[in-house]
């Protein structure tokens, strides 16, 4: 599995400080491209700020994000997004009063009608681009299976419904990488095995993953590369049996995995 | 020189006025959460009440401190009953409440005493004289007042038990109740607290100003405000530097520039100072919270 | 019985005047979720717009007119209610781009003091706004188009149910277009909709200036009906009476909110009523502030008593499935904490 072609994300020296508190101080990895990898790392490790500085959530103190041949550094979440580099969130941020259609709709890029006049006037433009999202989203709830509740509040689903929307809607944004964190916490296993299905499809669709996950269980057999973060810096990075077998990735984890019981 | 002299201590006799209320309300938004917009008509009620008090034959002192306690009561009341039913659903609904409950305080003083000016009892000290420079002592004994206020509230907050809890509670209400920290009756002490400051800073205004309104509060609330964000949110020490500020910035502007402009001259310095620093001058820079990271049991 | 019927022409009127200024609310709040306090000033900014549109440019000099004006334009009505839209627009534009950024809290504060802050200009700049005393009389738009007083206020009831149509129509394909359902995604969750790809600084604004847009209109109305203008007129309080027709008739609902602005509009003329009760009406003789107090106490438990006890208002936000609408009750009743 050597990586001929360059990366799909390139990510050198990134660092971020709270407060005087180094959340992240060294974050240098890169993600191969249409390949899945792992984010791991003992709580407190950096991976989900990684992810607010990758996303410009948060803008990095120092560093480099480039994104296939664009560099992301500091660029504000909606550029980030519309790049094509998309993320969902650890705890899913569904617009809980919006149905899942609207969600979903949400989502869509590139709709006209999300200018007022546009939208108040009801364009052909506008209306054409809405039939194509309307398609769009009913392909990706039947993807997801989520077509019986799609008429529903997403603030009535269950925690697992509302993970699955989560990445509907990161879907619905026509993303080339996401950047997915912890899609699988709080998921029945049943659906987790499904989960699982979706995530190779996408890859083989040609969509570059990058996923943050505690359940190692299920994310190591399910990744091309492994990147081991803790304390705020990279620690090892490569092909899942040799990271795993890293002294200093297991001193890491026996070292925090006492707190997480 | 002697107008300058005057400027300054009237200056820092509104700033201490500010500063008293500032710290009131920057205290409840600290462990409540939410901007207290019926704030100033906690002010009015103990003006009002130290008024009345004092009609009925009671001094000054006397009636002041009673007119607090009762100000404090009117306060708790008003938050058992209309602001902790609400205490788990976000901001917004507090505030509309809160500014519910200005009006209906404000107003029902409105019914009580109508709404032409009433002269508040201030005690009419001759100012003290310097070698040629007047100095206003009842202004003067308001900003020492204020002064040992704040140092009252900064020994509370800092050297006892109950004031480092305020801070935990106020810093990460969530952290402290799961650290055991009985939220309830912090944010109940809470109130108390800072309604017996609102009553205080209620009497202050009514001694600085001469003259009570029903409205004299509310129309007060938009310098402590000014004085609160300027401080950062729920900052008691970024507060009390801002009330110093906007009651200097206040006079001087009455004094030397217009008496028209000066509440939007001091907006306006304010605005321009979040947007540089959204945390308020002396809050958290970026006013962005610290991300949580991790956290799945 | 023509006294009834004027009373209900100028009553209507009163509605369709709120019912304008609770679309504009609703589009900032109801649908992005931006907690204007200031709104007033909008309103204001509209009014006194029109005021100055409508007064020719020589003011009739007489004893009653104690106004410096420099004068207006005396242009048509027409005029008027464009300039106080494009002006309650710009007004809000700017409002909104000083306190946009700063959100939450802040956002409640800084348009508050706004309003404040305008109120002050309004009342000091004599020569543009009449200073305390206003502008009066403004003429009286279509005025020569009927002969009887009476006459009159049916015509412009007329006049004003046509606007708060169009007015309606505007928010309500607002609403239920992608622009729309952008600000409703904004209004439940910012960060969630940034990430996915919106620009919701410009959104906010768009929002905010479609609020600003409806209550300048809402600002010419009113002085067509009143036939004069002063900041007295402009207090805090109507920001809130604002609110509470939006709060009552359903946050996000542009039939709710009109149905909120009727509620309000018979709370408001409904206390005119108290004089009836004979010990209200001895206590009122001694004190003049008296009922019109009371009707603010009134008010003031009503914003609680609503917030409190039915926080989605008589006509909750419809929900927007696929193709139709789900039946209201499956909204969640809590909102997220933020």
């Amino acid at each position: 599995m050597t990586e001929t072609n360059p990366p799909m994300l390139a990510v050198a020296g990134l660092r971020k400080a709270f407060g005087g508190l180094a959340a992240v101080s060294d974050a240098t990895f890169d993600v191969p491209r249409g390949r899945i990898t792992g984010l791991i790392g003992p709580n407190g490790a950096g991976k989900t700020t990684t992810f607010d500085l990758i996303s410009g959530r948060h803008r990095p103190d120092g560093g480099r994000v480039r994104f296939a041949d664009a560099d992301l550094t500091g660029l504000a979440s909606h550029l980030v997004a519309r790049a094509g580099l998309v993320r969902t969130f650890q705890i899913p941020r569904a617009f809980p009063r919006l149905t899942v259609w609207e969600n979903l709709l949400f989502a869509g890029a590139d709709q006209p009608g999300e200018s007022f006049w546009h939208g108040v006037i009801g364009t052909r433009a506008a209306r054409a681009r809405e039939r194509a999202l309307a398609d769009e989203a009913g392909d990706v709830l039947s993807f997801l299976d989520l077509e019986h509740v799609a008429d529903l509040p997403a603030g009535g689903l269950s925690g697992g419904q509302r993970k699955l929307l989560e990445l509907g809607r990161a879907l619905m944004c026509r993303p080339r990488m996401l950047l997915l964190d912890e899609p699988f916490a709080g998921v029945a296993p049943a659906l987790i095995r499904h989960l699982v299905e979706h995530l190779v499809e996408l890859r083989d669709q040609g969509i570059t993953l990058l996923i943050i996950e505690h359940d190692l269980g299920t994310l190591v057999p399910l990744v091309d590369r492994l990147v081991v973060m803790h304390l705020g810096s990279v620690l090892a990075s490569g092909e899942p049996a040799r990271v795993r077998d890293d002294p200093r990735v297991l001193e890491a984890y026996l070292g925090g995995i006492g707190g997480r019981g | 020189m002697d107008v300058l002299f005057q400027t300054l201590v009237y200056g820092f006799a509104t700033g201490g006025v500010i500063a008293v209320a500032a710290v009131g309300l920057t205290l409840s938004f600290g462990v409540t959460g939410f901007i207290n917009f019926g704030y100033g008509e906690l002010l009015t009620v103990a003006a009002y009440t130290t008024y009345v008090l004092t009609e009925a034959g009671l001094g000054l002192l006397p009636a002041a401190a009673a007119g607090t306690a009762i100000t404090s009561a009117v306060a708790v009341g008003v938050a058992r009953t209309c602001y902790q039913p609400l205490a788990s659903r976000g901001p917004l609904p507090l505030l509309i409440t809160s500014i519910g409950v200005a009006f209906v305080l404000q107003n029902l003083v409105r019914i009580g005493f109508g709404g032409e000016p009433r002269g508040f009892p201030a005690p009419t000290w001759t100012p003290w004289q310097l070698g040629g420079v007047f100095i206003p002592k009842l202004q003067t004994v308001i900003f020492l007042v204020a002064g040992v206020c704040m140092l009252g509230v900064h020994l509370l907050l800092r050297h006892t038990l109950l004031g480092r809890t305020m801070r935990a509670a106020a810093s990460n209400e969530d952290l402290a109740r799961l650290s055991g920290l009985d939220t309830r009756r912090i944010v109940l002490v809470t109130w108390v607290a800072s309604s017996l400051i609102a009553g205080l800073g209620g009497v202050l205004l009514g001694a600085s100003q001469g003259d009570i309104t029903p409205s004299v509060g509310f129309e007060f609330l938009l310098l402590v405000f000014a004085a609160a964000l300027l401080g950062g949110i729920g900052q008691p020490y970024g507060a009390m530097l801002g009330a110093l500020l906007i009651g200097l910035g206040v006079e001087f502007g009455a004094a030397y520039v217009s008496a028209n402009y000066n509440y939007a001259l001091a907006f306006g310095v304010i605005v321009l100072v979040l947007l540089a620093r959204p945390g308020g001058l002396f809050g958290r820079g970026g006013g962005n919270a610290v991300p949580s990271e991790g956290g799945t049991p | 019985m023509i006294g009834w019927l004027a009373f209900a022409a100028f009553f209507l009127t009163n509605v369709g005047i709120y019912g304008i200024l609770a679309l504009g609310l609703n589009a900032q709040y109801g649908l992005a979720g931006l907690a204007n306090f200031g709104y007033v000033a909008l309103f204001a900014a509209g009014a006194f717009t029109a005021a100055l549109v409508l007064v020719p440019p020589s003011p009739a000099a007489s004893p009653e007119t104690a106004t410096a004006v420099a004068g207006g334009l005396g242009l048509p009505f027409p005029v008027a209610l464009a300039g106080a839209a494009a002006v309650g627009g710009l007004f809000a534009l700017v409002m909104g781009a000083v306190s946009l950024r700063l959100g939450g809290h802040s956002l409640a504060i800084v348009t508050f003091a706004f309003a404040q802050i305008f109120g002050a200009f309004l009342a000091g700049e004599d020569w543009l706004t009449g200073g305390q005393f206003g502008i009066s009389p403004v003429p009286q738009p279509l005025r020569g188009l009927v002969g009887s007083a009476v006459d009159y206020l049916f015509l412009y009831l007329g006049v004003t149910l046509v606007i708060v149509a169009g007015c309606f129509w505007l928010a309500e394909r607002a609403a239920g277009s992608p622009f729309g359902r952008v600000l409703r995604g904004i209004r439940e969750d910012e960060t969630a909709a940034r990430s996915l790809g919106k620009n919701t600084g410009s959104f906010k604004l768009s929002a905010f200036v479609l609020g600003g847009v409806l209550a300048g209109l809402a600002g010419a109305m009113w002085v067509g009906s009143i036939g004069s203008v002063h900041v007295g007129q402009f207090v805090p309080i109507v920001t809130f009476n604002v609110w509470l027709a939006v709060l009552l008739g359903g946050i996000g609902n542009n039939r709710g909110v009109l149905l909120g602005a009727f509620l309000l509009i018979c709370i408001r003329e409904g206390t005119r009523f108290l004089e009836g009760i004979p010990f209200l009406a001895a206590a009122s003789a001694g004190n003049p502030s008296l009922l019109p107090s009371l009707r603010y106490v009134i008010i003031g438990l009503a914003l609680i008593l609503v917030v409190r006890f039915a926080p989605r208002g008589v006509i909750p936000e419809r929900l927007r499935g696929r193709g139709q609408a789900a039946p209201p009750e499956q909204i969640p009743a809590t909102e997220e904490r933020r």
